[in-house]
């Protein structure tokens, strides 16, 4: 690539930029650790430390339920969307079969509808089935995504179509060709669609809050929005300050562990994949 | 759909042997079932059944009532659903190219073995992508504040005066749009890293023997081969945009004098009152004009070498 | 607690509460609407069992925060008088689920706390309270009974009352030679801020709030003081009209004199020209009073409550603003379990008072509301403890001579915070000095009725 060495200038911005990006980040954290009223009173000082809001929060959400919950959803849904949505996006970039546009329509038209709009539907058939608070109720819905498809299509489209056609020369099966051929080449595409599924399925809340009632199913972020409500209820009742204490320490907890898994793949994520380019 | 479905070539089928040719007419339907089993189950009914309610008034009791296109009439001929679309494209206008370009230089720069503080720059730029919104929305608020916020207070020590970045109308999308760079541009970064890392370092090697400038190298390699990351980028971010709620409904609520609310903000609000037959029409109107919008962008930024 | 006579009698009422008692029995979903075009609500009737003997589980959703764990406690009490029916308290973003649950009908809970404002727009999916409430309604504040009723049903068992009083500064108001015993009249209070404001040239008197929402919350307050709300029971617009008029021709006189500070309600701004002493008059519901109590550093102990003035002479000197109360889905498993709940915490001595009376969390008690029913609100009887943030002050019995003039109002129509978008900005517009009364009004009501009424 052309990798030049960035000048003083260029530096000097980047540290900028990057402290820009990471001050809010840093102020959730360090407010967490304040007291309650001050993240009101006197937001942008660092107070006196307390884990106070740590405390309160543990006591009063079920937030290692919620890791617990969404440690699975991510396994199984993960799972699903990492080995059905490259397949479908491969047979959408390299195969021309009787009706592929309109099927692949189908697909954008599921990834330009509003979710807001499909909740109550979903909901009702979710109730009709018996599914309401239940695990497949979080996992299946949204299990084969139009967004991953979509991005493996593009992903896989870039390879150019020789490279299939010599393995089936070699008397590979169709799926032996995407396993074999196709797979490895998109391995950068891969990790992005094993970035951005963690980070959707992790993040996600508007469906997991509706679908889901009862305490034992109950994901990280329908924790975090359980403490939200009180905060984005404009601060009507006595405890808008504690209940900001506690939110931004549950906030701050669960984005720890998303953290910790860039800090320890970002090196494999992006490094790893350059050295296997520079080989090819 | 052509447009999007040709930017791809077809798998040339002919060089199969005969006993393939069967086989590969039948793999892609089976590549492709999984979505569709999926869809069948959990896609057809919310969406059947949201179509269907886009034709009547219902508030989520009783019978509903058959309106017939009265509540697509309804939303044609309000100022506010027209207000909606035009702040979604202000903030689109103010979002997507930079994130495109900025995406497109922190991908470059992220990737580059060189740099120092790498690390240090990955975590800064792709952390924001990782964090909770409602948490962070706060933040915005904090710093943001017209009196006592961080920015302003850095403003007037270089002698410029306060600036209501979230109380006046002239402001409050920019500083929204910010939040929401902020929040997405390590979303682009990744989506383009993998576009970039795709692009083999043989051709540079060759591009850097043939003499061509770093420069040239990245306009006339670099970018060519990220096209399709782009335009997936431009399609999945106008989506975003004009789908975009949370920020507003947290941040602004949807104020300065309905400055933010945005055509996902006003359908929200449709929803949230339990005028869910409006809600209903107003997203498929949103899917309309939102596949329009994608299907500019993918026409615009279609590699060259492929022809619809 | 001893059981009331009612209880141990275990009488039925009428042949609906008869009929929703058989069908608590199992076949309750066959006559819930939602399912069906027909929109007949289901009526729940008395209770047979006794106290000692009633039995079941339920499930209850709240809200959570320091409230959840006060009425945990209180929860705890119930069960001590109700031994055999096991409560589940759960809390939840109620305003993101409970809408789209009772849609569903699936796993709906037995009861839940909610927003006066939105239980009017889903009167269908849930029971009527009104043969329950019936031996209560003489003492319930008119007001909570009148935002709970639809159509001549309640459909809420009332719980908080929040009345609007005069919060003001007393150091202030002595150095300037106010005497707060007089502000009698909203003229009154015009006359004491400019007074105030010829004495400390830097206040700017009077707060007015800056959040489109809040602002028209605190706009019904003064709206609701006069007897009136946006809109009537039949669901009409009652915008265009001399006690709306009333109130905008004020705000404008404060705007033009310079008497108001724009803030939005305890964020950083409000907090600091409440603590600087730019502000020195904040009418405002009694939930207010946890701002010298937790957020206010430099003028804690220097704020005391008063009534609010009266619009007219003699005239009401309080208003609500905001409120909740407890409903039972029409498809709940155990509504009978759910009402005597209900009912112990806003109708009975020792529920309400473990609600408002101290507690671990509070230790001197609730003091951000007072009970909606009125054998509570006993000025000699304080619930809760006079407040030190408030220089000693007795809130309890300035806040329940208020609430005891609160008029009734109406239900709140379910487009209500939607209304915000027109009205709330328009009243920002007049509290800015870019906007007329009149225009308020006509601007706003043509909105509403196109935009909300003609659609709902």
């Amino acid at each position: 690539m052309n990798q030049t060495r960035p000048g003083p200038v260029q530096y000097a911005l980047l540290v900028v930029l990057a402290a820009a990006f990471l001050y809010p980040i840093w102020w959730a954290v360090s407010s967490s650790l304040k007291p309650a009223a001050e993240i009101i009173t006197d937001p942008l000082s660092v107070g006196s430390l307390t884990l106070d809001n740590y405390r309160a929060m543990f006591a009063d959400v079920p937030i290692g339920t919620g890791f617990a919950n969404t440690a699975l959803v991510l396994a199984v849904k993960g799972a699903m969307t990492m080995f059905f949505c490259p397949l479908a996006g491969y047979a959408f970039a390299k195969y021309a079969f009787p009706g592929k546009n309109v099927l692949f329509g189908v697909v954008l038209l599921t990834l330009m509808l509003p979710t807001l709009v499909l909740i109550i539907p979903l909901l009702l058939e979710m109730s009709t089935l018996g599914w309401v608070n239940t695990y497949q109720a979080l996992i299946l819905p949204g299990s084969v995504d139009a967004f991953s498809i979509f991005w493996m299509r593009q992903t896989i489209a870039a390879i150019p179509d020789e490279l299939i056609d010599a393995g089936r020369v070699d008397g590979a099966s169709e799926f032996g060709v995407f396993a074999r051929v196709v797979l490895p080449v998109i391995r950068p595409g891969l990790a992005a669609l094993a970035v951005l599924t963690t980070m959707n399925i992790y993040n996600d809340f508007v469906w997991p809050v509706v679908a889901v009632n009862d305490t034992a199913h109950q994901t990280l972020q329908v924790v975090l929005s359980t403490l939200a409500q009180n905060v984005t209820g404009n601060r009507i009742g006595a405890d808008f300050a504690t209940v900001w204490g506690e939110l931004l320490a549950a906030g701050s907890i669960a984005m720890l562990p998303l953290l910790v898994i860039f800090v320890l793949l970002q090196r494999h994520f992006i490094n790893g994949i350059l050295a296997g380019s520079v080989k090819g | 759909m052509p447009a999007l479905t040709t930017m791809a070539r077809p798998g040339r089928a002919t060089a199969a042997r005969p006993g393939q040719r069967r086989r590969i007419r039948l793999s892609p339907y089976l590549f492709i079932a999984p979505f569709f089993l999926v869809f069948a189950a959990f896609g057809i009914y919310p969406l059947v059944f949201a179509l269907q309610l886009s034709f009547t008034r219902w508030h989520g009791a009783g019978a509903a009532t058959w309106v017939g296109l009265g509540n697509y009439a309804y939303l044609l001929t309000s100022q506010e659903f027209w207000a909606s679309l035009g702040n979604s494209a202000v903030m689109w206008l103010l979002i997507v190219p930079v994130q495109i370009v900025a995406g497109l230089a922190g991908a470059v720069l992220l990737a580059n073995a060189r740099l120092r503080l790498r690390g240090l720059f990955r975590v800064a730029f792709l952390a924001p992508f990782v964090t909770p919104l409602v948490a962070m929305a706060q933040v915005w608020i904090v710093v943001f504040d017209q009196d006592y916020g961080l920015v302003n207070h850095l403003l007037n020590l270089v002698g410029l005066p306060d600036v209501g970045w979230l109380t006046s109308t002239a402001w409050s999308k920019p500083t929204l749009a910010l939040l929401f760079l902020w929040k997405t541009t390590g979303f682009a970064i990744i989506i383009l890293l993998a576009g970039l890392q795709a692009v083999p370092a043989s051709v540079y090697e060759a591009a850097a023997i043939d003499g061509a400038s770093r420069r040239r190298q990245f306009w006339s390699l670099t970018v060519p081969l990220v096209r399709r990351s782009m335009a997936f980028l431009v399609v999945v971010q106008t989506l975003a945009v004009f789908q975009m709620f949370a920020e507003p409904f947290v941040v602004t609520e949807g104020g300065p004098y309905g400055s933010t609310t945005t055509a996902g903000l006003y359908l929200y609000d449709h929803i949230a009152a339990s005028d869910l037959g409006t809600g209903a029409a107003n997203s498929f109107l949103l899917v309309l004009l939102v596949f329009g919008l994608s299907l500019g962008a993918v026409r615009l930024l279609r590699p060259k070498d492929e022809v619809s | 607690m001893t059981p009331s006579p009612m209880d141990r009698r275990g009488f039925l009422k009428g042949a609906l509460g008869a009929g929703a008692l058989a069908a608590a029995g199992g076949a309750l979903t066959a006559c819930a609407p939602g399912t069906g075009g027909a929109a007949a609500p289901s009526r729940l009737g008395k209770p047979s069992a006794s106290a000692s003997s009633v039995k079941g589980e339920i499930t209850v959703w709240n809200r959570s925060g320091d409230l959840f764990k006060v009425f945990d406690a209180a929860i705890a009490k119930f069960r001590e008088a109700y031994p055999g029916v096991k409560v589940d308290h759960m809390a939840v973003d109620i305003d993101a689920k409970l809408a789209d649950t009772l849609i569903s009908g699936t796993d709906v809970p037995d009861g839940s706390f909610w927003d006066d404002a939105k239980i009017g727009g889903q009167a269908e999916h849930l029971y009527d309270l009104s043969d329950l409430i019936a031996p209560y309604r003489d003492r319930i504040a008119p007001y909570k009974l009148s935002v709970n009723t639809v159509a001549g049903k309640i459909y809420g068992v009332p719980w908080d009352l929040d009345p609007g009083l005069l919060w003001y500064r007393e150091d202030i108001l002595q150095e300037a030679g106010v005497d707060p015993a007089g502000l009698a009249t909203y003229d009154d209070l015009l006359t004491a801020a400019r007074t105030v404001r010829d004495k400390f040239p830097k206040t700017k008197p009077i707060h007015l709030d800056k959040s489109p929402f809040l602002g028209q919350l605190w706009l019904e307050m003064l709206a609701n003081q006069q007897g009136t709300s946006l809109t009537d029971a039949q669901g009409r617009l009652r915008l265009d009209s001399a006690e709306y008029r009333r109130i905008f021709t004020w705000i404008q006189t404060v705007v033009k004199d310079g008497l108001a500070t724009r803030a939005p309600y305890l964020e950083p701004a409000d907090v600091n020209t409440l603590d600087g002493g730019q502000q020195v008059f904040v009418p405002w519901a009694i939930w207010w009073s946890f701002a010298p109590q937790q957020l206010l550093k430099a003028t804690t102990g220097k704020w005391r409550a008063a009534p609010l003035p009266a619009w007219t002479p003699g005239g009401p000197r309080s208003g609500a603003m905001g409120g909740s109360s407890f409903v039972i889905p029409a498809k709940a498993k155990n509504p009978e379990q759910a009402w005597l709940l209900y009912e112990f915490l806003c109708f009975k001595e020792p529920g309400y008072s473990a609600l408002y009376g101290p507690s671990s969390v509070y230790p001197g008690g609730l003091s951000t509301s007072v009970p909606s029913f009125t054998p509570a609100l006993d000025p000699a009887k304080p619930l809760f403890q006079p407040i030190d943030a408030l220089g000693g002050q007795d809130l309890w019995k300035v806040a329940v001579e208020a609430a005891a003039t609160i008029p009734a109002a109406a239900p709140i129509p379910a487009w209500w915070a939607k209304s915000v978008d027109y009205l709330g900005d328009n009243l920002q517009r007049l509290m800015d000095g870019t906007m007329a009364p009149d225009d308020v009004i006509g601007e706003s009501a043509a909105k509403i009725q196109r935009n909300l009424i003609d659609r709902s």
